[in-house]
């Protein structure tokens, strides 16, 4: 399956890069086809512009700022994102991902003025996540960034398409038999990907 | 009382503009003390690069980078966010905000194996929403707001355990009209009249 992996953490020895790096590997050795988007390292700006603003409902003039990411999501039949909660959400970087990459024409179009799913083409969606709280606490805080997940990009991919959310709550408290268990509860996810 | 004005819109003619004028005079003229930051306007840099993240935890240096904006949430007694929501939730530029800003040991401490997360910003008694949706009131729901629970929930968490919200959002607004647009300047300017 050709995967797009979607990594938003600034640091190569994170916990997150950990979990990115072993995803990664299990897609690879089972035979996946695997693009990485590391938004760190490219330097992805996230601020959606002025211009990008006042053209943001131009199809297809809209896309030409993000171009390669548009192609590559196009390309993809499977969605991975590794990221850490901050301040109950994506990290900006990722957010910005979503509002500059997921534009009208891209991942929805507008028919009679309704609102259509345009990634039919996205078959799996995983996301990969830590939070440094509780999950109680994220589940009475109304868990933002599961619901981002679980609700709204499920409703723009394939109305089948598997969702998998996996999250390490807690993770100031975490020891390392907790992330050891959630390195490997990755792995085995991604190996029935 | 002393208010933080946030807002967050990348252009200075939208109807978003119009909305924090709105806010911004109206609590002027009820004679609050006003702060407004404008983070488009300032160029904000909404990405916490990595020598920041390395520094998160240290009470010391955390707040260097954003010092000024530090003072501004320490200063405050209440904060207005006015934005646009995207994707459900808050523009990029507005969550790297709390990213860089919210940090340890000024809004909260990290809970450790003996105690708990503790709130830091007691000193914070109210926060207003002033936003706009492209989809409907159903539809918004049904997705959970989630940028709305990241603010009046995961924010308002940090704040006095009293603290008192308000969301109003323009709904539709793709399809809206001067005669909505109008209708709901007028909801916003009431509200904030009573402040």
């Amino acid at each position: 399956m050709r995967v797009l992996l979607i990594y938003a953490h600034p640091v190569e020895t994170s916990f997150c890069a950990a979990l990115k790096e072993r995803a990664l590997k299990t897609l690879v050795a089972n035979g996946h086809s695997v693009e990485v988007l590391d938004l760190y390292e490219q330097g992805f700006d996230p601020v959606l512009s002025r211009a990008e603003r006042l053209a943001y409902h131009d199809v297809p003039e809209n896309r030409e700022s993000v171009a390669a990411e548009v192609e590559q999501l196009q390309r993809a039949e499977a969605l991975v994102l590794v990221y850490p909660v901050w301040n109950f959400g994506f990290p900006a970087i990722l957010k910005g991902y979503f509002d500059r990459v997921f534009l009208p024409g891209v991942s929805f179009r507008m028919e009679n003025g309704r609102v259509k799913p345009n990634l039919q083409h996205i078959n799996r969606l995983v996301a990969i996540t830590t939070y440094g709280g509780p999950r109680w606490r994220a589940f009475f805080l109304g868990d933002p960034p599961r619901r981002i997940v679980r609700r709204v990009l499920r409703s723009l991919v394939a109305p089948a398409a598997r969702l998998a959310y996996l999250a390490l709550y807690d993770l100031n408290r975490a020891d390392d038999a907790a992330r050891t268990a959630f390195l490997d509860r990755v792995e085995a996810d991604m190996a029935r990907l | 009382m002393r208010i933080l004005i946030v807002q967050c819109h990348p252009s200075a003619e939208s109807f978003g503009a119009s909305l924090a004028e709105t806010v911004r005079k109206t609590l002027a003229d009820g004679g609050h003390e006003l702060r407004v930051t404008d983070l488009y306007a300032c160029r904000f840099d909404p990405v916490m690069l990595e020598p920041e993240w390395l520094r998160y935890n240290d009470a010391e240096l955390n707040r260097a980078p954003v010092e000024r904006h530090v003072d501004d949430i320490l200063w405050a007694e209440a904060l207005v966010f006015v934005y646009p929501t995207w994707w459900f939730g808050l523009p990029a530029m507005l969550k790297g905000y709390l990213d860089r800003v919210w940090v340890p040991h000024v809004t909260f401490e990290i809970p450790t194996a003996t105690s708990p997360m503790r709130p830091r910003m007691q000193h914070i008694g109210r926060i207003g929403v002033v936003t706009t949706c492209g989809a409907s009131w159903l539809v918004s729901k049904l997705m959970g707001e989630p940028g709305r629970k990241t603010v009046l929930r995961g924010i308002r968490a940090l704040c006095a355990p009293r603290c008192k919200t308000k969301y109003l959002a323009h709904y539709n607004m793709d399809s809206s009209t001067p005669e909505s647009r109008a209708r709901f300047l007028q909801r916003v300017e009431t509200f904030f009249s009573r402040w």
